[in-house]
């Protein structure tokens, strides 16, 4: 903002400036008037940094009507508001402004209460109940998860517009960034706010008070100095700290670490499952199964999309007792779950009646019947689950009918606002031929396996990740497909929600299967009245499996860590019957899972077979013939990085923000130098360091002296005007050996006896009053003055030829021997 | 000058003692002898003046930087033993001139006298003709007498009923002057002080520095077996190697700085005779200091004796010496 008008003669005192400013505006547009800007401008600014503010929590708040719907009337609320400040703004006063605020805050809160069905009433009857909700909300429950989230956007949003900007008109700007503030603050409390809207509506907040006082004191536009200093400090201490609890608060989720896994992906918070592009697979192996039949393991259950994210809304509640049953008919299986390493979840085969044993002392139910761990589970934690396995036959769920449960309907036909009418219309084309909502699925199942391939190696869309895999993207992997397929059968009316989890793995004997990180997957459950939740799959088997298998060969060629339990260890990958696998077919543990990969049993699958694409072939045949060797490195690819993905995927990432950072760090920097009018002590500083070599070597000396001047004034006085350069070091010798009594000088001072001192001042005195000095006498100056320096600055002595990396500490380092001259000269 | 022009060429046609020209090329002594005659002398003259070392030092540059020096104290420090030994150290003409309230200026420059045998009126030289001339208590004598230096002193050349006549060279005044009395003397003409390069106090010696005078004197006075240590000559080419020193062009801003302080911040301020004055000391200290180029700092330690003097002030509590050191204080040394 303030960068062109970065002239020198600004530097001066607040009431240099405001004289400065009254005599441009006498005069008129005289040249000083183009440098000092007028109380309009700032007026202006400061206006445009409260709407800015406004707009920060305004647009978190968006975020979460984009997803829920309201956005048409978050925005009415929102613009009616403005204008009422503005009316308002010279008719009422404060008391009265603020009065109506409360009051529309009030009738706002009221109408979500009353409208999610607990009643005004409950504010007198719960306060307790009510203010423990509030507490939750304020320590990380993000307002996305709220069930009527919507609503509580348009409660929430009036109250902050208003005040806010009828103070700010007023030109009360430091009040008017209380209410903003607080709403920001709130939303950043309960983890809706992302860092750049924070910083955003901070910076804006900040902006707002400064202008505002730029505004009412005058003052130039160069006084912004302090403001951008300011904001940089607060970019930099917000960006390091981040004592925001942010949405993770629950126990740390599996791979963790692992950022670039799929695994990280699909529960990279408690109560969130995000996208990524392309993800590594870890070969890890994280948990063991004890179940007489496989089945998937879900981990999670998520019901609110907001376009780039699942959101499960709802709040977990300690299991104490059963959990509800399935209306329909089912078989029970019990399962016996291990942790083999640590695990942040609590797979469990759908639907769980019972958690019991062990690790279930943990476990939390959350609203939409799936278990979590309270905590993590360290290896060797392990729980008995009793699970509901419903498996209607097809004409059953044909006839199930759309009598849905209004509770059902509500949560689970969510769709982003910005869902296009493309993608109904598309939707409806694939299931013209279906009537029934089983036969809907069935047809989106069948459509999105054909029409798109299987691929982890895949970059990640932006926007409505639904419409963008559908329409824009020809391969993609579980979670593009599961996301894809829920919208796509919420856009035909039936309800679905995304569940995630893990495959059912490795079937080493009878009832055990061993489940790695490569087997994380996310698939869709549709609900048909009567029967309760059916899962479906959307994810091409065949290809999943091929790709899935690939890694983990790899990283078994490879020797990585962790990827086998002893009963696994001997246990082939593949079980499918290729030619090309002869020591798999002698294998005779091998037992026969051929189904295992689809619970839904009675579908079938359009294009899954033996045949393997060529690349897996290829694959199979290197991996016979350098068995036992180490392998090329395309082919160690996928697997070997499970391990270290941390250095593969996280520079990238750190860099940009890294680079981000610095600007900015640099940038208030050079506003604080400006500020401190430390840009000639900079300068001056550099210039003792390093003097440019020039052609003439008579320059070159006198420049020599300079710097030993300027390194002398440091420790010692500077010289006086009407000193000579010979009477400064003359007098400076005196003073030394005047002192050596009390030799309490510190070893980096520059004794002035020294003998270079005398040489690089006689080659002053040639060059500048005398007949000048050749070119060998110049240099030796300059390096007499080099080795004086780095004696003397030795925080800087290996890095001279540094380029402007050093230049920060080695401000530090002039901070304190500034400091130190201070005090030897009061000594003095 | 412009009306001295022509006069001058005419009057030069009919002068009749001619000392060495000055067009003549001199042959500057090196550097090396230069510093050394220096030491020599001041070696020489400390055997007789004890203490005042930088008087002492003064009082050559002057020498060599062709100035004329004002002595100027109570009686009885050593003024005229000072003279006396300096010009005893140089082997060359000494002429001493007592100022008293009747001295006449043709005592000083000279008289034509009429001879009885040619019939001839015959230019009897005063006192004046000397290379070095001792003009002691010079502040006794009336303006009018005083006057008759005054061309001396500045064109080395003495004018006497109408005829003018050129100074042997080298030509050093050193003068001498009581600073008490000021009932039964005359202030020097401010035109007569601005010939003088330096105008030096010498001050009563310091306590051990008297204790050693008393001692060295007890018997025969040290002057009376002082021997020179250089020749007329020699001084001559001496003070062409002095004059060949190099000033550069920071030096010369520097002394135009000091100058213009000077008349900016007192009623009369320091001439350009005195900036040329000071540039010379500088180049002869230089030279004693073993410089062919001069320093700010020889500007330094000439400007307060060249300068004060110079400098006139309506302001009782601040001299000229204050001013000068206030420029020295406060005039930056390098632009």
């Amino acid at each position: 903002m303030s960068t062109e008008t970065n002239s020198e003669s600004t530097t001066g005192t607040a009431s240099d400036q405001r004289n400065a400013r009254t005599i441009s505006l006498g005069v008129g547009d005289g040249a000083t008037g183009s440098r000092t800007i007028g109380p309009d401008v700032f007026r202006i600014l400061s206006l445009g940094c409260v709407l800015l503010l406004i707009a920060s929590f305004v647009h978190v708040l968006h975020e979460v009507t984009q997803a829920v719907g309201g956005t048409p009337s978050l925005f009415a609320l929102v613009g009616g508001m403005l204008l009422a400040g503005t009316l308002l703004a010279r008719l009422i006063r404060p008391r009265t402004a603020l009065l109506a605020a409360l009051t529309v805050a009030g009738l706002g809160f009221a109408y979500y209460l009353e409208s999610s069905g607990v009643g005004v009433g409950i504010v007198l009857s719960q306060t307790g109940a009510l203010a423990a909700d509030i507490a939750t909300l304020a320590t990380g429950h993000p307002l996305i998860r709220t069930v009527e989230a919507g609503l509580w956007t348009l409660g929430f949003a009036p109250a902050p517009v208003f005040l806010s900007w009828y103070l700010a008109l007023r030109g009360r700007y430091a009040l008017s960034v209380l209410p903003g503030g607080f709403a920001l603050a709130f939303l950043v409390l309960t983890g809706d706010a992302d860092l750049t809207v924070t910083l955003l509506g901070t910076l804006a907040g900040l902006g707002a008070v400064g202008f505002g006082e730029l505004e009412r004191r005058g003052g130039s536009i160069s006084q912004a100095d302090l403001l951008a200093a300011l904001f940089a400090l607060i970019i930099v201490l917000s960006l390091s700290v981040s004592f925001v609890p942010g949405g993770d608060t629950g126990p740390a989720s599996i791979g963790a670490t692992d950022a670039g896994t799929l695994e990280g992906t699909i529960d990279s918070a408690g109560e969130r499952s995000g996208f990524t592009g392309q993800v590594d697979l870890s070969p890890e192996v994280r948990f063991t199964v004890e179940s007489e039949q496989p089945s998937y393991w879900r981990t999670g259950v998520y019901d609110r999309f907001t376009g780039d994210e699942w959101v499960r809304t709802g709040q977990e509640q300690p299991l104490d007792g059963p959990i509800n049953e399935p209306s329909g008919d089912y078989e029970t299986m019990q399962q016996l779950v291990t942790a083999e390493t640590e695990i942040g979840v609590m797979p469990v085969a759908p639907q769980p009646l019972t958690v019991t044993d062990g690790a279930a002392q943990y476990a939390e139910l959350s609203a939409h019947g799936q278990v979590h761990p309270s905590t993590t589970l360290i290896e060797g934690d392990s729980y008995v689950v009793e699970s509901a396995v419903v498996d209607p036959g097809q004409d059953e769920l044909k006839r199930a009918g759309t009598e849905y449960p209004d509770q059902i309907e509500e949560r689970y036909l969510q769709q982003p606002e910005d869902t296009s009418d493309e993608f109904a219309e598309y939707t409806a084309n694939v299931t013209a031929d279906a009537e029934t909502p089983y036969e809907k699925a069935a047809a989106i199942e069948t459509h999105l396996r054909s029409s798109k391939s299987y691929s982890l190696d895949v970059s990640q869309p932006s926007g409505n990740v639904a419409e963008e895999f559908l329409f824009e993207m020809d391969e993609g992997y579980c979670i593009y497909f599961a996301t894809t397929m829920t919208q796509m059968l919420r856009a035909e009316e039936v309800p679905t929600r995304y569940v995630t989890g893990y495959t059912s793995g490795q079937q080493v004997d009878d009832d055990t299967h061993v489940v790695r990180g490569l087997d994380a997957h996310a698939w869709v459950e549709v609900y048909f009245p009567d029967h309760g939740w059916v899962a479906f799959e959307p994810t091409p088997s065949g290809e999943r499996d091929d790709v899935h298998a690939d890694q983990l060969e790899d990283a078994r060629a490879d020797d990585v860590e962790n990827v086998d339990i002893e009963e696994s260890e001997d246990v082939p990958v593949r079980e499918d019957d290729d030619d090309e696998d002869e020591q798999n077919d002698r294998d005779p543990t091998g037992p026969d899972e051929g189904e295992q990969d689809d619970p839904e049993t009675n579908e079938t699958d359009p294009d899954q077979g033996p045949d393997t694409d060529p690349d897996s072939d290829t694959e199979n045949e290197s991996n016979e013939t350098t068995d036992g060797t180490s392998l090329p490195d395309a082919d160690g690819d996928g697997s070997s990085e499970g391990d270290d993905s941390d250095g593969f995927s996280l520079p990238v990432t750190v860099s940009r923000e890294l680079l981000a950072l610095t600007t900015v760090v640099l940038v208030g920097l050079a506003a604080g130098i400006h500020r401190t009018d430390g840009r000639t002590r900079l300068q001056r500083l550099v210039g003792l360091l390093w003097q440019r070599p020039t052609d003439d070597p008579d320059d070159d000396a006198a420049r020599a002296y300079r710097r030993l001047e300027r390194l002398l004034g440091r420790t010692h006085r500077p010289r006086r005007p009407g000193e000579s350069a010979r009477s400064y070091v003359t007098a400076l010798r005196t003073a030394a050996t005047d002192d050596t009594g009390d030799s309490l000088e510190s070893a980096t001072d520059v004794d002035p006896t020294d003998p270079r001192i005398e040489a690089v001042l006689e080659s002053y005195e040639q060059a500048v009053y005398g007949g000048g000095v050749n070119r060998r006498e110049a240099t030796s100056a300059v390096e007499a003055v080099d080795e004086l320096v780095r004696e003397q600055v030795p925080l800087v002595g290996g890095a001279m030829s540094g380029a402007g990396q050093h230049k920060a500490s080695t401000e530090r380092g002039s901070d304190d021997e500034n400091d130190g001259s201070d005090e030897s000269t009061t000594a003095e | 000058m412009t009306d001295a022009d022509p006069p001058t060429d005419t009057v030069l046609e009919t002068t009749p003692i001619d000392v060495d020209e000055q067009t003549e090329a001199i042959d500057p002594l090196p550097l090396t002898r230069v510093e050394s005659i220096g030491t020599d002398i001041e070696a020489n003259v400390a055997r007789v003046i004890v203490g005042h070392e930088s008087v002492i030092e003064h009082v050559i540059t002057a020498l060599l930087g062709r100035g004329h020096v004002l002595l100027d104290d109570v009686p009885g420090v050593g003024k005229t033993m000072l003279a006396r030994s300096i010009a005893t150290s140089v082997d060359c003409t000494f002429r001493r001139i007592q100022f008293t309230p009747d001295l006449l200026p043709t005592d000083v420059t000279g008289v034509n006298v009429f001879n009885q045998q040619t019939r001839e009126f015959e230019f009897q030289p005063g006192p004046i003709f000397g290379n070095i001339v001792l003009g002691d208590e010079i502040n006794r004598a009336p303006p009018k007498t005083q006057s008759a230096l005054l061309e001396a002193m500045e064109e080395e050349q003495v004018t006497a009923d109408g005829e003018t006549r050129s100074l042997p060279a080298p030509f050093t005044v050193i003068a001498t002057q009581n600073a008490i009395e000021p009932n039964r003397t005359y202030d020097l003409p401010f035109a007569e002080l601005d010939r003088f390069m330096k105008k030096l106090h010498l001050g009563y010696p310091d306590p051990e520095d008297e204790a050693e005078l008393l001692g060295r004197t007890v018997g025969t006075h040290p002057i009376d077996e002082l021997e020179s240590v250089t020749d007329r000559e020699t001084l001559v080419r001496a003070r062409e190697t002095v004059s060949r020193v190099e000033v550069a062009e920071p030096v010369r801003a520097y002394v135009t700085r000091l100058a213009g302080y000077t008349r900016e911040n007192a009623h009369i301020g320091a001439s350009p005779r005195g900036a040329i004055a000071l540039l010379r000391a500088a180049q002869a200290r230089a030279v004693i200091n073993g410089r062919d180029y001069v320093t700010p700092d020889d500007v330094q330690a000439e400007a307060a004796v060249v300068l004060s003097h110079r400098v006139k002030t309506n302001d009782r509590t601040r001299d000229g010496q204050a001013i000068v050191a206030d420029a020295l204080e406060q005039v930056p040394v390098d632009g």
